[in-house]
């Protein structure tokens, strides 16, 4: 495996877009941060009752909860790097080629599932930095505690990227792939949580959906009642989130190992 | 000779159309193994299930008397249809990821890139290449780590003239050193000119394969093509109407063209002439061309 990452790491190291959306991403996650730390520390000095509501969301351990959910929005980042990586490849007719040159189907969909999963680790990575940088901003003392969102990050992270890989793989467009990745992530599947939690009170079913099963496991760092009334367990959640998984890449898989290429 | 590769009874469909109907040949070893079929006739298809990148509806293959593998793919060089390479990398960059998917080591690259006159353009990215320079990389990319089978696929596709005869060359020279060359066309004079065996493909059907010798003489019956001229072509054209067997005389600018069965001789011929007191001033038996056997096995233009 050691050697057909490195292949892949021949792939992406000069391709010039790969770079450019990771620097975004990076400095988008810093960026954001920034804003929201910047924001809640105005709101309080001008207004000093508003600690009462909003607690301290930058200080440990809350932090990592906050940073977490600020970041799960820019999850569509690395999400577009993943579609755009395996689509080039059917663009380019590569995944042709790497087979012919003598990968095996096997290899070539294991090699990307392997990327998603280093690329899962790095945004964990990248998550554990800004908290402990915000954290200690903050002038909190470190503590373990609450440190289970970062297992929620890291699943989330591979919830999200996985799906991108998955209709990557099933769509073989770029733009179609990254389309629907954009309406399902950020319109529909909200559209259908609102519908069958509000509307239909079929909760906590809307919050088993694919991508709002981990998106609760982080859920909005105040006010979650109101926004996610009687949401199951962090454990079935968690299970969801895991079982879908195992669900994207078992059809990325098969399709890529049964398909004319 | 021992096989090479062995195609067995290969179906594909696309849905409802049928690319391939059963088709099976072999390969033998050390041959120039040409498969010539008009566009759309399902070489590329049969080629792609070989390369397990299409999978076949039924029937099966052999390579070296094994069934086809990663492990057996990093031997074999290919070109298929189209070059496939990194746009934004350089070609020696893209001939790196080659050479690391073939487990082959990185010394081979200078040399093929110099066998098809890269080398110049080595760093330069693979989308700024012309369509034959596209082409001539992924024929480098075959030749790294010096494989005993290569396929090629419209080899000299978008090359010039002086690059397609460069290649020919290239693929004799290769096939000379004792490898194995499967190579797929629908240009009959490239079949004719370099390939030792033919198979014939038209709507996914296989028409003939065999020696390109066996599949000339097989239809060529006993039929004896002559180009002939003298001073007197009034005189020699009433010579010819006289004799037994003619078939088809075709008058030309300046000779006729005689067709004869009976197994008639161009020394018959040209002693009957003399005979009659024509001496003829010029005499030239024609072989009969792969395009005549081609036309004849496929069928007239329309029909394809």
């Amino acid at each position: 495996m050691l050697h057909l990452l490195k292949i892949e790491w021949l792939k992406i190291k000069n391709y010039r877009v790969f770079w450019i959306f990771s620097v975004f991403y990076l400095v988008s996650i810093f960026i954001v941060t920034y804003i929201a730390w910047y924001i809640e520390k105005r709101t309080k000095t001008e207004i000093p009752e508003s600690e009462m509501i909003l607690g301290s969301s930058f200080s440990f351990p809350k932090v990592w909860h906050t940073v977490g959910w600020l970041s799960s929005w820019l999850l569509y980042f690395p999400g577009m790097i993943i579609i755009m990586l395996m689509v080039n490849e059917v663009n380019f007719k590569t995944h042709r080629q790497n087979i012919i040159d003598g990968w095996s189907r096997q290899q070539f969909i294991g090699v990307k599932i392997a990327l998603v999963v280093i690329f899962a680790v790095l945004i964990t990575f990248l998550n554990i930095l800004t908290g402990l940088f915000f954290g200690s901003l903050s002038g909190s003392d470190f503590t373990l505690d609450g440190t289970s969102y970062i297992f929620y990050i890291f699943i989330q992270a591979l919830a999200y990227l996985f799906f991108a890989l998955m209709l990557a793989v099933l769509f073989r467009r770029s733009m179609l792939a990254i389309v629907i990745f954009f309406l399902y992530g950020l319109i529909f599947e909200w559209l259908i949580a609102a519908l069958t939690t509000y509307q239909l009170k079929l909760a906590p079913l809307g919050y088993f959906l694919p991508l709002q099963a981990s998106d609760v496991l982080i859920p909005i760092p105040f006010g979650e009642k109101v926004f996610y009334p009687d949401s199951p367990g962090t454990s079935a959640l968690v299970i969801a989130v895991i079982a879908y998984i195992t669900l994207y890449v078992f059809f990325a898989r098969k399709k890529f190992l049964i398909d004319d290429l | 000779m021992s096989t090479v590769l062995t195609i067995d009874n290969l179906t594909k469909y696309y849905g409802p159309i049928r690319a391939l109907n059963n088709v099976s040949f072999n390969v033998p070893e050390g041959s120039v193994f040409g498969i010539l079929g008009p566009n759309g006739s399902g070489k590329t298809t049969m080629l792609g299930i070989i390369m397990d990148i299409l999978k076949p509806s039924s029937g099966h293959y052999l390579w070296k008397g094994q069934r086809g593998s990663a492990k057996m793919r990093q031997q074999i060089g290919t070109l298929l249809e189209t070059p496939n390479f990194y746009h934004y990398l350089s070609g020696i960059r893209n001939l790196h990821i080659a050479a690391e998917i073939k487990q082959k080591g990185r010394e081979d690259i200078e040399k093929v890139l110099h066998l098809v006159n890269l080398w110049q353009r080595k760093d330069s990215k693979f989308s700024t290449y012309s369509l034959g320079m596209k082409q001539r990389l992924a024929i480098a990319s075959t030749l790294l780590g010096n494989p005993d089978i290569l396929v090629f696929d419209e080899p000299t596709n978008g090359l010039d003239p002086a690059g397609i005869a460069e290649i020919r060359e290239l693929i004799r020279q290769i096939n000379r050193q004792g490898k194995t060359i499967i190579m797929a066309s629908h240009i009959l004079d490239e079949v004719e000119k370099v390939c030792t065996h033919v198979a014939i493909i038209q709507k996914g059907e296989l028409k003939a394969s065999g020696s390109v010798k066996e599949i000339l003489d097989t239809k060529q019956v006993d039929e004896t093509v002559i180009e002939i001229a003298a001073d007197d072509l009034i005189a020699l054209r009433t010579i010819m109407e006289q004799i037994d067997g003619l078939m088809d005389l075709t008058v030309a600018d300046h000779h006729l063209q005689v067709a004869f069965t009976n197994g008639i001789t161009a020394t018959e011929v040209n002693r009957l002439c003399f005979e009659k007191g024509i001496v003829l001033s010029r005499l030239n038996v024609k072989r009969k061309s792969l395009e005549t056997t081609f036309l004849e096995i496929t069928g007239t233009k329309s029909e394809r």
